[in-house]
């Protein structure tokens, strides 16, 4: 027996088979009828059929149903035979009163199956057809019995036993409920009060019935499925039909009903390798999805690991789940231990096992692996100089072993990383070890040396056919072309060109080449096999009829998508697939943010949050919200944005290293500005600048981003040469660190100075300067904004500069108007107006409709930012344009609006009182 | 201090309390320490004393019987700490003495069933150890039924739920016996209850302390010193046996000698005692007074199997081919299937170099033993050596997982790293052996190596690790050696010479030469006849004058070197100096 159930694959039986054996028996007895006893009618007879066949066909599933659960289903499949057929199941099991009656049951089985060579069928004789799913079933199923020692059929008989029991104590009550389902739930709880199981246990119990019913019918046909539709709904189910709460739960009650169907039964968790392995893979997904979103899972998850781990201590997958959950809740120690355990044990040839081992691995084991895993962590837990170690000690040793699945894989995880830091003094951290492809490059910056890896490591994976690695190395290209400008790379020298520039088309391009992978994954199917990482694919394949029937059903309109309708009926999308797919989206998202299309921009995260938003890794799907509602903030005001803020801070606030807390302070900053808060501005700036980590080279982003705002508070409160300090070193930083883009923004802030400190000869050239650059970066709506500025300098420098000013802005507003922010918008029409007024051939009382229609559209966009030094202006504006006119009433108007806004400039903190 | 007298006594009741509980190992543990006592004089004739190491079967026999003739002699005055508890019945009952032969017979469960309605505490104890018994034996016989596809299989004490339910019920009544207490202390530990299990098994030893089966359980639970700390236990001088056992577990081995140097004491001649002070020597790493201890150990005990792997790793580490073979082969006859006697013979077949013989024997002696801690680490050993990398790492896996401070097994893991290339990889399980031991110079040279590897080259750590080394008295003398020529090699001629003087100290002292010991002379010389001390500069050249070969040439000229900038000329009579 020991030596049986070892084969991978190895059909064991249980007390669940046997039961099915024995409805099977009702469905086929061997004696000579055309429609055996209990069935009134061909249909109930064929309705028994379909409902075993989808049995037979489930029955490779990891969970089996308890007798409990069989016996409620054949409730609803048998209707008014129900009785007999509990009665006769229960009555079968009953009479099995030693190892001996199973054998003659077995026996018996045999009878069933009709002989594969006598030709003479009755008509009317039901005989299974041996090579039939249910014939094969039985076969399977009689020839694993009398494979068993005596041993395995004395455990066979005491685990029925168990089995009979548990359904014992619970069945009479379930007899005398007569099919009433609602009475059904309360003969349940009080089932569970009985039993003393607390609340929060009874909770788990209904939910994993929610659960496990859905995956129980993994392999149903459609066909099959919309037969047993009917009773598929059971109250308990719609009960709890919304799908979230199933979400959200899912890991953590698949993993607990485990739990107690181990501490029940063990034995039915100790299946083949595959099944282990296929939902071990599955787990790995949840927790990637999930993240560490709620606590509660992740310990769940880790207990269900430790019990799986004591029952199969050569399942060594089980460390890296532990690794990947420890990682996702971000306990370092713990997340090394599993980590190196795992390759410890299983030398990285576990779990890797859909490549086909080359002869050369076998040998050496395939500790590189090892080493990129190690370097991925490194990297996640804020270590790139460790991680940057180890993953060049990876791809010498891949070189070495000539694995080069692998190096591909680490060398487009060392550019991630390299251009995920930015470090600074790599040349320092590499010391003289740095001997991979790159050691040509040493010479060459961070950036350059990105480039070379990621060319290096889409060449390798586009000749191994690692379509997702190439996919993914598209889209890493993408946002390095997207970022970085280009320059001729490695034709360096006086002659070399220094232009720099960036090119939308070739992002547009890479973003494309990287989205090809969803159609070479539609085209096919069996790129799994060749495609060596940890891929659910086939899970997935198990899972698909959950997606359209059952859930879109229950919750409605979640899942809708035609997109994925399409895919999950044609093949399978794997879950790293739709991943990858949906960070093209979030990158296009990004770069029309870039290039300043708002609408793209929204439409694309849009796009990413309602398609992917359900297969993303929990990081991503904070992405998409935190831009949208940027977006928010930017185009409807700051009311708005906090209120879908709370909705995100929900549901995101516990994944690691959330962005959600870095979104909130630069809101309300953005906010204290406005409103001239600046007691309230400063610290949040101070604790802007806390979050980044101190020290060099590492999350740039959030350096530029802390000084950017560092600057923009000490203007607001008017120390101008603190804040052109403070923009200057801003400069040099990004000079330094070759962040040309954020140079743009940084040359803007510094002509917004110079203009609002009255200099603005000194203004000018910056803003020249960021034009330019934006304009080879193709950075329109920055652009926009900065020819706003140019304008405003031209002004300040002398009121009859005003009809140049003018031709710049109208030069601008299109732009401007078009997916410009509230802010900006209003800034342009309220120096529109102050153009035209200080233009001294436009007269205002001929004129006056073409001011006051900027002023007003300015004070409207004001009102949602409550930007009160700006709404001020337009108002005092408003109110002189009235005055000129003579028109009293609306001059009044305005200027009680003026005063308003100015007594709430000078006393932020009454505004804030009253919004509390 | 104990009288002697009065050990003696309490032990010779002990023995027969426990082996009518059939609590035969401890009862066994006892006898040893019994006759681990030295004989008063005065009771005996000389001739009985000479024979007391030797003929000690016949003086056990002697003595039973003595203390079966007059039962518990002196139970007035050996109050000491605890009082001998009196039996509850002077008269077995029938069924009791039907249920203990059956016991005898290994036929657990039938043992269990005579005893099922009795009330006498004895027969209560007796009735629940051997339905723990037999819940152990049939879990046991189940696991390899049951083996899963994926190892090891769920079976378990089916026994254990009533017996937890049986004896709390017990306790909380307060008829439960410290034999009880232990059995329940057992029964908690397996359920997985450890604070439970201390509690009651600290009240076992303290109403009983001379059983020693509750005393291993207790130290098996004392995974830390804080643990240990905290237990309430009266003093005793079993409590001594305890303290030493524990410390020596928890790798604190001198207090451990300490211990076992005081009960010497009392228990002079004691196999045991003897034993388990061998083994802190051994993990002191003295290797040769560890030898002596053992074969001492042998002569009085020869068909002794315990501990005797620790003696053939002694002699491993000896190249002692012969006396190894000899041991196994002693060792063989006696019991071959204990995993001692397999390890012994793998370590054998290791010696001669035959690496698959021995994997095979470790292998065996792992069937008998899963948890054999030191035969999965022996055979990482092997593996290493047959050069299959993965099998290695996965056998020191195991070791470092069934014992967490197996600082070999970690040891053994940076190694099978390092030799597969992946130095940096390899520095985390050097540090986790340091961690564990940090004062073995070894294992700082060994990561000092990884350091210096040409892949990761970081030879500032390195030099950190040498220094520490060196402060752990490196006995082999590597590290000074590799402090100077690394600091030569950075270019710090300063540091470099420092640490050349050093080690020429030390070959000194240890009357050593060598290619160091050129080595150092050369740069030396140069050294401090680059800085204008040619004193210093003189005597190196003059020490390398007495050795023969290319060195000397060089000594002469660097001593022509140094007439000449002492002159401030070129003094040409030196060019004629006789060579």
């Amino acid at each position: 027996m020991a030596g049986l159930t070892r084969t991978a694959g190895a059909f064991a039986v249980t007390p669940h088979k046997v039961s099915v054996c024995i409805l099977l028996q009702i469905y086929a007895p061997s004696a000579q009828m055309s429609l055996p006893f209990p069935f009134s009618s061909v249909s109930q007879h064929n309705r028994l059929g379909l409902y075993l066949l989808s049995l037979t066909k489930s029955c490779d599933d990891i969970y089996e149903p308890k007798l409990e659960e069989l016996i409620n289903q054949l409730r609803d499949v048998g209707e008014e035979m129900d009785a007999w057929l509990t009665d006769h199941l229960t009555n079968r099991f009953s009479s099995l009163a030693s190892p001996d009656d199973l054998l003659n049951f077995f026996n018996d089985m045999r009878g069933i199956l009709g002989s594969l060579d006598s030709g003479v069928v009755q008509d009317d004789q039901i005989i299974l057809d041996p090579n039939s799913n249910l014939g094969m079933f039985v076969r399977r199923c009689i020839l694993a019995f009398n494979l068993l020692s005596f041993e395995g059929v004395c455990h066979l008989f005491s685990s029925i036993e168990d089995y009979c029991k548990e359904a014992h104590s619970s069945s009479a009550q379930f007899d005398a409920s007569n099919n009433d389902l609602e009475s059904l739930i309360h003969y349940d709880q009080m089932d569970m009060e009985i039993y003393a199981i607390d609340k929060a246990t009874e909770e788990l119990e209904l939910q994993k019935n929610v659960n496990r019913s859905v995956p129980f019918h993994l392999h149903t046909p459609e066909a099959i499925f919309k037969v047993i539709e009917g009773w598929r709904v059971s109250p308990k189910e719609s009960s709890r039909t919304s799908k979230k709460i199933t979400e959200a739960t899912l890991v953590a009650s698949a993993s607990s009903s485990t739990v107690e169907d181990t501490l029940v039964d063990e034995s039915l968790f100790l299946r083949t390798n595959l099944q282990i392995q296929g939902f071990l893979m599955e787990q790995a997904d949840a927790i990637e999805t999930h993240g560490s979103s709620s606590s509660f899972s992740s310990s769940s998850i880790e207990n269900f690991l430790e019990q799986l781990q004591n029952l199969a201590p050569e399942l060594h997958r089980v460390h890296f789940l532990r690794y990947l959950n420890k990682l996702h809740s971000d306990d370092y120690f713990a997340a090394l231990d599993n980590l190196l355990r795992y390759f410890d044990y299983s030398a990285g040839t576990e779990g890797f096992d859909l490549v086909p081992p080359s002869a050369d691995c076998s040998m050496y084991g395939r500790y590189e692996i090892a080493l990129l895993c190690l370097g991925m962590m490194h990297f996640r837990f804020g270590h790139p100089n460790l991680a940057l170690e180890v993953l060049t000690e990876a791809v010498r040793v891949s070189q070495q072993l000539s694995n080069d699945t692998c190096l591909a894989y680490t060398l487009a995880a060392m550019s991630n990383l390299l251009s995920e830091m930015g470090i600074a003094s790599t040349s320092s951290v590499l010391g003289s070890s740095y001997s991979p492809v790159t050691s040509t490059a040493s010479s060459l910056s961070v950036q350059q040396r990105v480039y070379i890896l990621l060319k290096e490591s889409l060449r390798r994976a586009d000749s191994l056919k690692l379509r997702r690695l190439v996919a993914s190395n598209h889209l890493a290209m993408a946002k390095f072309e997207l970022m970085h400008v280009q320059r001729p790379l490695l034709s360096f020298g006086p002659k070399a060109s220094m232009r720099h520039k960036t090119c939308p088309v070739s992002v547009c391009k890479e973003i494309r080449l990287g989205a090809h992978l969803i159609s070479d994954f539609s085209s096919e199917s069996s790129t799994m096999a060749i495609d060596g990482s940890l891929s659910s694919a086939w899970l997935k394949d198990l899972q698909k009829p959950w997606g359209p029937a059952v859930v879109s059903q229950d919750s409605g309109s979640r899942k809708s998508s035609t997109f994925f309708q399409l895919c999950d009926h044609s093949v399978s999308i794997p879950g790293s697939v739709s991943q990858l797919i949906g960070a093209s989206y979030l990158l296009r998202a990004t770069s029309w943010e870039f290039y300043g299309s708002a609408l793209m921009a929204r439409m694309n995260t849009l796009v990413y949050a309602t398609l992917f938003g359900d297969h993303s890794s929990s990081s991503d799907g904070e992405l998409a919200y935190l831009k949208l509602i940027q977006h928010l903030a930017l185009y409807k005001g700051h009311k708005d944005a906090f209120a879908a803020l709370k909705i995100a801070e929900e549901k995101f606030l516990t994944v690691s290293k959330s962005k959600i807390l870095l979104l909130k302070l630069q809101l309300l900053h953005e906010r204290a500005l406005h409103c001239g808060n600046l007691k309230l501005a400063q610290p949040m700036c101070n604790e802007l600048g806390g979050l980044a980590s101190t020290a060099m080279g590492v999350d740039m982003e959030l350096k530029v981003e802390a000084s950017l705002r560092e600057a923009r508070t000490l203007l607001a409160a008017k120390q101008y040469s603190q804040a052109a300090n403070v923009a200057h070193s801003l400069f040099c930083t990004c000079h330094k660190f070759n962040l040309q883009i954020e140079k743009a923004s940084v040359l803007l802030l510094l002509a917004e100075i110079h203009k609002k400190s009255g200099n603005s000869v000194l203004g000018l050239p910056y803003a020249l300067a960021s034009i330019s650059f934006c304009q080879s970066f193709n950075l329109d709506l920055l652009r926009a904004s900065a020819t706003l500025t140019l304008a405003e300098l031209w002004l300040g420098l002398r009121s009859n500069h005003a009809k140049r000013a003018l031709d710049l802005l109208h030069g601008a507003f299109p732009m401007i108007l078009g997916h410009g922010g509230l802010e900006l918008r209003a800034r342009a029409y309220i120096f529109e107006a102050n153009c035209y007024l200080s233009d001294p051939s436009f007269s205002v009382s001929t004129d006056s409709d073409t001011v006051l229609d900027s002023l007003r559209q300015a004070s409207d966009e004001l009102e949602a930012l409550e930007y009160h030094e700006l709404a001020a202006e337009a108002s005092y504006l408003m109110a002189m344009v009235y005055d000129k006119l003579g028109r009293v009433e609306e001059r009044e108007e305005a200027a009680a609006l003026f005063k308003k806004h100015i007594i709430a400039l000078e006393n932020p903190q009454d505004v804030e009182q009253n919004m509390a | 201090m104990v009288s002697k007298e009065s050990c003696r006594n309490e032990i010779r009741a002990a023995i027969r309390q426990l082996s009518d509980r059939c609590l035969y190992s401890a009862a066994k543990w006892a006898g040893e320490q019994l006759v681990g006592i030295e004989q008063d004089p005065s009771n005996f004739t000389p001739s009985n004393t000479r024979f007391q190491r030797g003929s000690s079967s016949i003086r056990r026999r002697f003595s039973t019987n003595e203390s079966i003739s007059t039962p518990q002699p002196s139970v007035g005055f050996s109050q000491a700490a605890t009082p001998l508890p009196e039996e509850d019945e002077t008269i077995d009952g029938d069924l009791y003495l039907l249920a203990k032969s059956y016991f005898d017979c290994r036929e657990y469960r039938r043992a269990s069933h005579v005893l099922r309605d009795q009330t006498s505490k004895k027969s209560v104890f007796l009735h629940f150890y051997a339905l723990y018994l037999a819940g152990e034996k049939r879990k046991e016989e189940e696991m390899i039924e049951l083996e899963g596809p994926l190892g090891k299989s769920n079976a378990i004490n089916r026994e254990l739920v009533s017996l937890e339910r049986d004896l709390s019920a017990l306790r909380r009544t307060g008829a439960i016996d410290s034999f009880g207490l232990y059995l329940y202390g057992v029964v908690l530990k397996e359920k997985g209850n450890e604070t439970l299990a201390i509690a009651s098994l600290v009240e076992s030893v303290n109403s009983y302390p001379w059983n020693w089966s509750a005393w291993s359980e207790l130290q098996s639970l004392c995974t830390s010193i804080e643990t240990l700390d905290r237990l309430n236990l009266n003093n005793h001088w079993m409590k001594d046996f305890f303290l030493g056992y524990a410390y020596q577990e928890l790798r604190m081995h001198t207090e451990s000698l300490a211990k076992y140097d005081y009960l010497q004491g009392i228990f002079s001649f004691s196999n045991y005692i003897q034993a388990q002070t061998a083994k802190a020597q051994y993990s002191l790493r003295e290797f040769d007074q560890v030898e002596i201890m053992f074969e001492e150990l042998l002569r009085n005990d020869p068909y002794r199997v315990e501990d005797m792997d620790l003696y053939s790793n002694v002699l491993y580490a000896k190249e002692a081919c012969a006396a190894l073979s000899y041991l196994a082969h002693k060792v063989f006859l006696t019991d071959k299937y204990r995993p001692e006697s397999c390890c012994i013979i793998g370590n054998y077949y290791s010696l001669k170099g035959q690496h698959e013989k021995a994997v095979m024997y470790f292998r065996r002696a792992l069937k008998l033993n899963k948890k054999y801690l030191s035969a999965w680490t022996l055979m990482g050993h092997e593996y290493v050596e047959m050069k299959n990398t993965p099998a290695a790492i996965d056998a020191y896996r195991r070791a470092v997982d069934i014992n967490p401070s197996d600082y070999r097994a970690w040891y053994g893991l940076g190694q099978a790293y390092e030799m597969m290339g992946m130095p940096f990889y390899a520095l985390h399980y050097f540090r986790k052996s340091i961690f564990f031991l940090p004062n073995d110079s070894r294992l700082w040279i060994a990561m000092a190596k990884c350091y210096q590897t040409e892949q990761l080259y970081m030879l500032e750590e390195a030099i950190k690790c040498y220094k520490r080394a060196v402060n752990c008295t490196d006995t082999e003398g590597i590290a000074l050696n590799q402090l100077a020529k690394l600091h030569q090699k950075l270019g710090r001629n300063e540091e470099a010479a420092y640490y050349f003087e050093k080690d020429l100290e030390r070959m000194d002292a240890e009357g050593l030469e060598g290619p160091n010991m050129f080595e150092a002379l050369v740069f030396l010389a140069t050294h401090f006849k680059n800085h204008k001390k040619f004193e210093e500069a003189e005597v190196y050249c003059t020490r390398l004058l007495d050795y023969s070969g290319p060195e000397k040439e060089k000594a002469k000229s660097l001593l022509r070197g140094i007439r000449m900038a002492q002159t401030g000329f070129p003094s040409m009579d030196l060019e004629h100096f006789p060579i």
